[in-house]
């Protein structure tokens, strides 16, 4: 078997040879643009992996547009070099995504991988990136198990934990006197487990208590009224779920038509009420939701400022977080590219081990943690502003370490 | 049972809406399964075409003219979907019923991918109507008055159903016809042009169904096979080729979805198809089946 596979990689590897060998008089001519020395110095190509159709397509594209909005700002270069961005779709499952990987690090050539939305594909992708040695900077995919304890030297991630994003606000529930007993509800897949155990946790290690918890079908649920019902016989006084994209949209709209916004708040993840697509299609009923995240459009801070209005010129709406984990991926290459010249795996590795804080992030100030951001957090509630509907910042929950 | 009965009554109410909508998209495929022996398995692809008119018609806020449009649009669009559908697996009328479902399961298959293309892969959330996306008390419960308009829409769709088929000449045809198609036709009467009457408004029936169901069932990939196994398994347990089995078979299955996973929350995942096979260890031929000939 081990004997195919090489057989196999070698096959590829000529291949990626012969198309290496065909670009080469563009590269030529593209290092000679930018003043370059010789062939490949002074250019730097980047593999960008985001879904371009599926359920998770607009995150993709959020990322996309985050990632391309940052150089177009900077002058299209990372630390100093020509930034050449090959895009390959991800899809919706690690039978498409991880095959995208290949063809970038094998036929493609990429110096880096940047992307990747779902956790399947960056758990799918570990090994062929540990083989070919190059980096791979993970912009969404929030699997604890991606940096965790067994994490790949190659891998960071600009983004987020499940377990980080909800153990906040499992520590911030505990700590309210008036909270009763709360109901958990999260999709029945991988992340919405990583989400409910982080609240979990952090909740009842604070003296919270469960009222129930229930598990829909992911991506086969329309009718969440037999789970709105379960919440109310079980008695509890509140709710905390997980829902992103289309299922946040259909539970939040059927959790205010059954009459449960009004008698039982509704908390979650950060991406229940994320992007401004999913508000505007909640409406209403999204008002007074109050979920954590790293990050909301209406963050205080100059970095922010600035890349909100720089955003809003170019794309006519309000950034979601998914836009700056794709900012600040180019933004921590951009410095990891400043001090090394080599762009292979362990080299570009070591230089993202000594970036530091990135002090300019539209997030606020943040920094690695075992290859994974250690960063503040907040309390967001929903508002209406206008005809939009923004989440505003109810509270600053302290600077969190990534949580496996 | 007073406590037991305010705990789930909101489940049971549910249990009704789900089963009216059920019904106006299971009676046709009901109809054409009973009557022209016909496995449709292309049923759940247009109640996904129907959800996605009133998408590219109507948006995610469709008004009330758009949501009109987008019913006469999918009941035209299904009327002559369905008659090109009778036309497609007459040519097989003589073949068993694997060569009819594997031509109309590529057709679904082929026009799922259609509709994929053409609205995207993302789900769609839409809103009803204007005036019916609200809540109003029932029993002191809050309830979404859309929903409460499905039970009375279906109500009223199963009592005109069931007056043409049962107090009409058409509907004696009818019955006539699931009950011994060659009979019918010995007696002088042209039985492709029933079939193709009844195929035409079983699939109108479905897209409306489609359009009715998107504000409660947001349209997107695989919805159209979710569709399909919910309308097959009304049918199983309701029986073929009537529509009092249609209507029954469907308030059964919308209380198992709504009570029975309400009730059996742990097992809800089981309780659908733990019904469907109950029913065909009882009574195989379904709970409530037409009468047939010696055909079957």
């Amino acid at each position: 078997m081990s004997h195919a596979r090489i057989t196999r990689r070698r096959l590829l590897g000529a291949m990626g040879a012969a198309g290496a060998l065909a670009v080469l008089p563009a590269c030529k001519r593209r290092s000679g643009d930018a003043g370059g020395g010789g062939p490949g110095a002074g250019a730097v190509k980047i593999g960008l992996v985001v879904p371009q159709s599926g359920v998770y397509a607009t995150v993709g594209n959020e990322v996309k547009h985050g990632w391309e909005l940052w150089l177009e700002r900077h002058g299209g270069k990372l630390g100093n070099r020509e930034v050449t961005t090959v895009v390959a779709d991800e899809g919706e499952a690690p039978q498409t995504g991880v095959p995208a990987v290949q063809k970038l690090l094998q036929s493609d050539q990429v110096d880096a991988i940047v992307g990747i939305i779902n956790s399947a594909i960056a758990l799918g992708a570990k090994d062929i990136v540990a083989e070919a040695k190059k980096l791979m900077i993970v912009a969404n995919a929030g699997a604890g198990a991606i940096t965790g304890a067994a994490r790949s030297p190659y891998i960071w991630r600009t983004s987020f934990t499940n377990a980080q994003v909800a153990s906040v606000m499992g520590k911030h529930l505990a700590g309210q006197a008036d909270v009763g007993p709360v109901y958990l509800l999260a999709p029945d897949y991988a992340a919405g487990a990583e989400v409910i155990r982080g609240f979990k946790t952090a909740f009842e290690a604070g003296g919270g208590k469960i009222a129930g918890e229930a598990k829909p079908a992911f991506g086969k649920t329309q009718d969440y009224q037999p789970f709105l019902s379960g919440i109310q016989a079980a008695g509890a006084k509140a709710t905390f779920c997980f829902f992103a994209g289309a299922e946040a949209i259909a539970f939040v709209k059927q959790y205010a038509q059954f009459g449960l916004a009004s008698s039982i708040p509704l908390y979650g993840s950060g991406f229940l009420t994320e992007g401004s697509a999913v508000l505007a299609a909640q409406g209403d009923a999204s008002v007074g939701i109050q979920t954590t995240l790293h990050y909301t459009s209406e963050l205080d801070n100059p970095a922010n400022k600035e890349f909100v209005a720089a955003w809003k010129a170019k794309f006519h709406d309000a950034p979601a977080v998914y836009a700056v984990q794709g900012w600040d991926a180019a933004s921590v290459l951009n410095r990891a590219l400043a001090v090394t010249t080599a762009l292979d795996g362990d080299s570009l590795s070591k230089a993202m081990g000594s970036v530091g804080t990135i002090e300019d992030s539209p997030r606020g100030p943040w920094s690695f943690d075992g290859q994974s951001p250690k960063q503040k957090m907040y309390l967001r509630k929903v508002e209406k502003r206008g005809a939009d509907y923004v989440n505003v910042v109810v509270a600053d929950l302290g600077e969190t370490p990534p949580v496996a | 049972m007073p406590a037991w009965l305010d705990a789930h009554f909101i489940d049971l109410l549910n249990g009704l809406a789900m089963g009216a909508l059920l019904f106006i998209l299971a009676v046709g495929l009901s109809l054409i399964f009973g009557m022209m022996d016909v496995l449709n398995l292309a049923h759940g692809v247009l109640f996904l075409a129907g959800a996605y008119a009133l998408w590219w018609i109507g948006g995610a806020a469709p008004s009330w003219p758009a949501f009109l449009a987008a019913l006469g649009v999918a009941g035209a669009a299904g009327a002559a979907a369905g008659s090109g559908l009778a036309l497609a697996v007459e040519r097989l009328a003589r073949r068993s019923h694997l060569d009819q479902a594997l031509l109309t399961l590529g057709i679904a298959l082929i026009a799922a991918d259609a509709l994929s293309i053409a609205f995207g892969d993302d789900v769609h959330a839409i809103d009803p109507p204007p005036g019916l996306a609200a809540s109003v008390a029932v029993l002191g419960k809050p309830y979404p008055i859309y929903r409460l308009a499905l039970i009375g829409l279906g109500a009223a769709l199963a009592a005109a159903l069931h007056l043409v088929v049962e107090r009409t000449s058409l509907g004696a045809l009818i019955r006539a016809t699931v009950s011994d198609r060659e009979m019918v036709a010995a007696v002088g009467v042209d039985d492709r042009k029933v079939k193709l009457g009844v195929f035409a408004a079983g699939s109108a029936l479905a897209a409306v169904a489609g359009v009715l169901g998107a504000p409660v069932f947001s349209p997107g990939p695989r919805l159209d096979g979710t569709a399909l196994i919910l309308a097959l398994v009304v049918v199983v347990i309701g029986g073929l080729g009537s529509v009092r089995g249609a209507l029954l078979g469907a308030l059964v299955i919308g209380e198992i979805e709504s009570l029975g996973r309400g009730v059996l929350s742990d097992l809800a995942s089981f309780v659908l198809f733990g019904a469907l096979a109950a029913v065909l260890i009882v009574r195989p031929r379904g709970l409530f089946a037409a009468p047939t000939g010696a055909r079957s």
